[in-house]
């Protein structure tokens, strides 16, 4: 039994490979599908057979797509939100992160438990008051309209808490009688033991936001506003625009969260087992 | 920054009096969370509580919102729409849940053996969420469009022309279909971390104790990695009640409103008639749903707080 033991565990891996690498292609497919869709010519889409490859190069559909619709305002529109709404996850987590995690105050604990109970008030939960708190405002139409909500989410603060926890509070203790500030402390010592928890909550942060659709089409109705998800769905609706044109956008949306992946993957290897609730 | 800093060390100076020492530290932890605190007062627990005021009222932004008592409620509670929506939504938390749960653990268990190259699989199985939803619901309309791919790559295997957007028995399936294809990639990392950290000697243990290998993920990987477990089924359950943006982009609510969800009734209703108050008892329902979930997820928590 356990003779026959190594060379099964030697040849089993390499088995594997082949239906694992079919599961990863198939799981892609759509991705692939949306590639190879953004080079093709308008009337292809409506073969009976995919051309994975396509036969003849359509780069045009890109600068075609952009010049039709205001695509590259959207797309600015959509990064000034998102890059205010990572920045703001990132600066408010940390902190309430770095409370939470290190410093007992009466009330600590339901502080806790009232920041993770907002998991139940989604914006879709709280749709109407929010868009009427944002109309009082008078931010209808505004970059701090859309971004405004989306600044803290409890999950970020969670990560940040669950990650501080875990940093000796013997280094706190020490940087004090060396007269390091509270501030100091956070910053010299929390923040550069973090940056995988920052990287996390700085993806998923852009990330999400990127992504949003339901709120901006409710605070947003003027074109200089837009952001580029409700710019696509538009452009969809309108006849005649060739849906080889939209996939060429959808491909310029996914770049910038890819790009973001790639760069901070390094931080996310360590971070990312901890983005569960339970560390 | 720096000038700040550099002014603090006094107030660390150790000759304070010890009980003003740490009530000026408690101090500094309640600023911490204070702006967090601000935050969530003012865009998530006061629209709370006017969206329950609001859902006892009439109001089309024209005017002040009347009081009604609970006609809102009253009428929802009849209203066909409603029903189906409420239904469509509760079906569609327990799919995705589901599937997402159990796909994502598959994955994560396929991808966790010692096999060449599984961390490029899993980085390729994850591009699934680097595609913004939008497009996610834009590529997956033409895929699943009767002449789509997923039908061409079907139609090897016997199956006929499938209408899975406009079949109404099929396009919840469709979208949760295109849920898990989005999710469980997601979910698996967090699954192959708890995996990954599950000493190899138990298992070995347990195969000189002539453990099978269902015996083995029975017994050692399923309760090691219930923590997972019940978040990974807590979070997709929460992210699947907020659905909206899928059913509105590939079925638009249809067919006949089989995909239409309780997020999309509450903008219609708010937005497109402009009945906020009885837009706000709707999302009440949609509040009670995430409510459970999120109970769920602060006893989990709770939990995971005492070990």
């Amino acid at each position: 039994m356990v003779r026959r033991l190594p060379s099964v565990r030697r040849m089993l891996p390499w088995l594997a490979v082949p239906p694992l690498a079919a599961l990863t292609l198939l799981l892609i497919l759509p991705i692939i599908w949306m590639l190879s869709t953004s080079f093709q010519s308008g009337d292809k889409m409506y073969q009976l057979t995919t051309e994975w490859i396509p036969k003849v190069w359509h780069p045009e559909n890109y600068p075609n797509a952009l010049s039709r619709a205001a695509f590259p305002l959207f797309f600015l529109n959509s990064a000034v939100v998102s890059i205010a709404v990572m920045v703001g996850n990132i600066i408010f987590c940390t902190l309430a992160g770095y409370g939470l995690a290190k410093y007992r105050f009466p009330g600590d604990r339901f502080v806790l438990l009232a920041i993770l109970s907002t998991l139940m008030l989604p914006l879709e939960v709280t749709l109407v008051p929010t868009f009427l708190i944002i109309h009082k405002l008078g931010w209808l139409n505004t970059y701090q309209g859309i971004f405004a909500p989306l600044l803290v989410d409890a999950f970020g603060i969670f990560l940040m808490r669950q990650f501080i926890l875990k940093i000796p509070t013997d280094y706190l203790e020490a940087a004090r009688i060396d007269g390091v500030g509270e501030f100091g402390i956070l910053w010299r010592i929390i923040v550069p033991q973090c940056k995988s928890a920052i990287a996390v909550l700085a993806i998923f942060a852009f990330r999400d936001s990127w992504d949003q659709f339901l709120w901006p089409l409710v605070v947003v109705s003027r074109d200089d506003f837009r952001t580029y998800p409700l710019g696509l769905v538009r452009f969809g609706e309108d006849y005649g625009n060739p849906p080889t044109e939209q996939m060429a956008i959808a491909v310029l949306a996914t770049i910038p969260v890819f790009v973001l992946f790639i760069l901070l993957q390094r931080f996310v290897k360590t971070g990312f087992g901890l983005s569960g609730l339970k560390g | 920054m720096q000038a700040q800093t550099d002014a603090l060390p006094r107030r660390a100076a150790l000759p304070w009096p010890p009980v003003s020492y740490r009530t000026r530290i408690r101090a500094w932890g309640v600023g911490f969370v204070l702006p967090t605190i601000a935050f969530f007062a003012f865009f998530k627990y006061g629209p709370m509580l006017w969206a329950f005021w609001l859902s006892f009222t009439s109001y089309d932004m024209m005017g002040t919102p009347r009081l009604v008592g609970f006609d809102n409620f009253t009428s929802i509670a009849h209203d066909p729409m409603f029903i189906q929506a409420l239904g469509n939504t509760l079906v569609y938390i327990a799919g995705a849940t589901i599937f997402i749960t159990l796909v994502a653990l598959g994955l994560a268990l396929a991808v966790s053996q010692r096999v060449p190259g599984s961390r490029a699989y899993m980085s390729g199985m994850f591009l699934t969420n680097v595609m913004p939803i939008v497009a996610v619901c834009l590529v997956w309309r033409f895929l699943l469009h009767p002449h789509g791919l997923v039908n061409q790559m079907l139609s090897p295997f016997g199956f006929r022309r499938i209408d899975w957007l406009t079949d109404p028995s099929l396009a919840m399936g469709a979208i949760v279909g295109v849920t898990v294809w989005r999710f469980a990639p997601y979910f698996m990392v967090v699954f192959v971390a708890a995996i990954v950290a599950i000493p190899a000697d138990f298992y070995e243990a347990a195969e000189i104790d002539g453990a099978a290998r269902w015996g083995r993920f029975r017994h050692i990987t399923i309760p090691l990695i219930m923590p997972q477990l019940f978040f990974v089924i807590v979070v997709s359950a929460l992210l699947s009640a907020r659905i909206f943006l899928m059913p509105f982009l590939i079925t638009g609510g249809g067919p006949g409103g089989a995909t239409r969800v309780l997020s999309m009734l509450v903008y219609e209703t708010g937005f497109s008639y402009m009945k906020m108050g009885r837009a706000a008892s709707i999302s009440v329902a949609l509040f009670a749903i995430a409510m459970v979930f999120t109970v769920l997820q602060m006893r989990l928590f709770m939990r995971g707080e005492e070990d």
